[in-house]
């Protein structure tokens, strides 16, 4: 009789979270470089305790439970904004950052100079070269970065150009592993990384949220619904155990 | 309900996204204006469920964890410092950079702002000054009995003055740059001063070195693209509602357990 209240709650729970990540989604519809997460849901299998008074074996319930958060990391739509130190990776690379002395990634490229004139993110993070931090000098003008990453500059009067460094790009093996940090940074964790030739930088471009709003409305909605439709279940249950309660308690005279 | 406050984070961001862009669009004709995008990011991760853990009783281990992300938040509204279109009027003192620098602009209390906004004018005493009357660096004096001003690429100001056949160079406007322009704080008049960030002002010469080059009769227009704040603000806007959306299918979700309590 209980089974039924408890496989609704742990249905009710795991559709809470999944209404949590769905917000997280849409509060981050237009957040430069950020990949939607979704919910995986599983059944988890449970024997009932035992029960003597009937014969035959127990039956086994079957609850459910968030196996994980999947996440989508298809490329976002790529806006221009003529800004020569915005950049957007096509392909599977990231950006590797120093940030709080540890190496980051990030596909957020919305890079500028610091005032020593290195190239840093929005937080004030190195951004990493192939060969370190990327140093401007005071003169530089006309900054031009080449699909593989190469950074030329003019510097001053000179007519050639001068190259600055090369932005690091990493791609790993599996990027379903890298650890989420917020501040659209991630974390390698047990991922393995390389140094990814196949992805290209685009000078003057950010990439966007890859949130795709029609589809998590469309789930919202039915989370909601089923959120709602267990609720009634669980009333209707509790209704059930009470008309049974009063029934089976109405001792005749 | 989790839900609630993220969604809540997402209202705010938004709201200052659609600050910024009409800040944007009602500079659409403000000379020397650059325009700001909001830019935001997501907030910490709570890992419900780490990796490695114990998924079931058959004991799987979960390959990815159960990451819940709490909302977004602005990190600025960096300033985008691309070239504007130049525009002629034909007056002899209005300046357009194109290029690197800004004009340096002595203030009443000594101090340097800096702008791209080159509409001059004389005043009294024969300065060449901003609308608000305050020098444009090097100072430079114009005779009130003299003609033909021009204003080479170099910023050299030279005059005819009376009596003489050839033209007598007055000064040079000189242009100072920032090796992190966007780094420079608005002070309104479409001014800008210096900040930690932007680092120090490198004075200069006009049309040298890097520096932009100075074309007489013509002024910069803001570099505001009205089709895409205007695309931007729809975007916001709807990021807005959705938010908006999130909160109240939350709540129906709220309000449908505290209905069970009859």
């Amino acid at each position: 009789m209980q089974n039924a209240l408890l496989i609704g709650l742990s249905r009710q729970m795991t559709l809470e979270r999944q209404m949590d990540v769905i917000a997280n989604n849409v509060a981050n519809a237009n957040t430069n470089g950020f990949k939607a997460d979704h919910s995986l849901f599983e059944e988890y299998l449970n024997s009932n305790a035992r029960e003597d008074n009937f014969i035959g074996s127990d039956r086994r319930v079957s609850y459910v439970q968030d196996r994980g958060t999947f996440r989508d990391v298809g490329q976002g739509p790529m806006e221009p904004t003529k800004n020569p130190l915005d950049m957007a990776i096509s392909g599977n690379a990231f950006f590797a950052v120093q940030a709080n002395g540890a190496e980051r990634y990030t596909r957020d490229g919305k890079f500028t100079l610091s005032s020593t004139g290195q190239l840093v993110t929005s937080d004030g993070n190195l951004v990493l070269g192939t060969g370190g931090p990327i140093t401007f000098q005071p003169t530089d003008h006309d900054i031009n970065i080449a699909p593989d990453g190469t950074i030329t500059v003019l510097e001053g009067t000179a007519k050639t150009d001068s190259i600055r460094g090369k932005i690091r790009m990493v791609s790993f093996d599996d990027p379903a592993k890298l650890a989420k940090l917020g501040a659209n940074l991630y974390s390698a964790g047990s991922a393995t990384q390389q140094a990814d030739a196949k992805s290209t930088v685009q000078q003057g471009y950010i990439e966007k949220s890859n949130v795709n709003a029609v589809g998590e409305m469309s789930r919202m909605v039915e989370v909601m619904r089923s959120y709602t439709a267990i609720a009634n279940l669980l009333q209707q249950q509790s209704d059930l155990h009470k008309s049974a309660i009063e029934k089976l308690a109405d001792v005749p005279a | 309900m989790q839900a609630l406050h993220t969604a809540a984070t997402g209202m705010a961001a938004q709201e200052l996204n659609v600050q910024v862009i009409s800040n944007n669009i009602a500079n659409l004709r403000t000379t020397g204006f650059k325009k700001q995008t909001a830019a935001f990011q997501d907030l910490i991760y709570e890992h419900v469920r780490r990796v490695g853990a114990q998924a079931s009783d058959q004991g799987t281990i979960v390959p990815v964890g159960v990451d819940i992300g709490g909302g977004v938040k602005t990190v600025g509204t960096p300033r985008s410092m691309t070239q504007g279109t130049l525009s002629q009027t034909g007056n002899d003192l209005d300046l357009a950079i194109s290029g690197e620098g800004f004009f340096k602009i002595l203030m009443p209390d000594g101090t340097y702002q800096y702008t791209r906004d080159g509409t001059f004018q004389m005043d009294n005493q024969g300065r060449v000054v901003t609308a608000q009357g305050n020098p444009v660096q090097p100072t430079i004096t114009i005779p009130n009995n003299a003609s033909g001003l021009t204003v080479n690429e170099q910023g050299q100001v030279s005059v005819t003055l009376p009596g003489s056949s050839t033209s007598t160079i007055q000064g040079q406007i000189g242009l100072t740059r920032f090796i992190n322009k966007a780094g420079l704080q608005p002070v309104g008049s479409n001014q800008f001063t210096e900040t930690p960030s932007s680092g120090p002002p490198q004075d200069g010469t006009a049309n040298a070195e890097g520096y932009g080059k100075i074309t007489q009769g013509s002024l910069e227009q803001a570099n505001v693209d009205v089709v895409s704040e205007m695309s931007d603000l729809i975007a916001a806007q709807r990021a807005y509602e959705m938010n908006a959306k999130v909160i109240s299918a939350a709540d129906q979700m709220m309000q449908s357990t505290t209905a069970l309590f009859r």
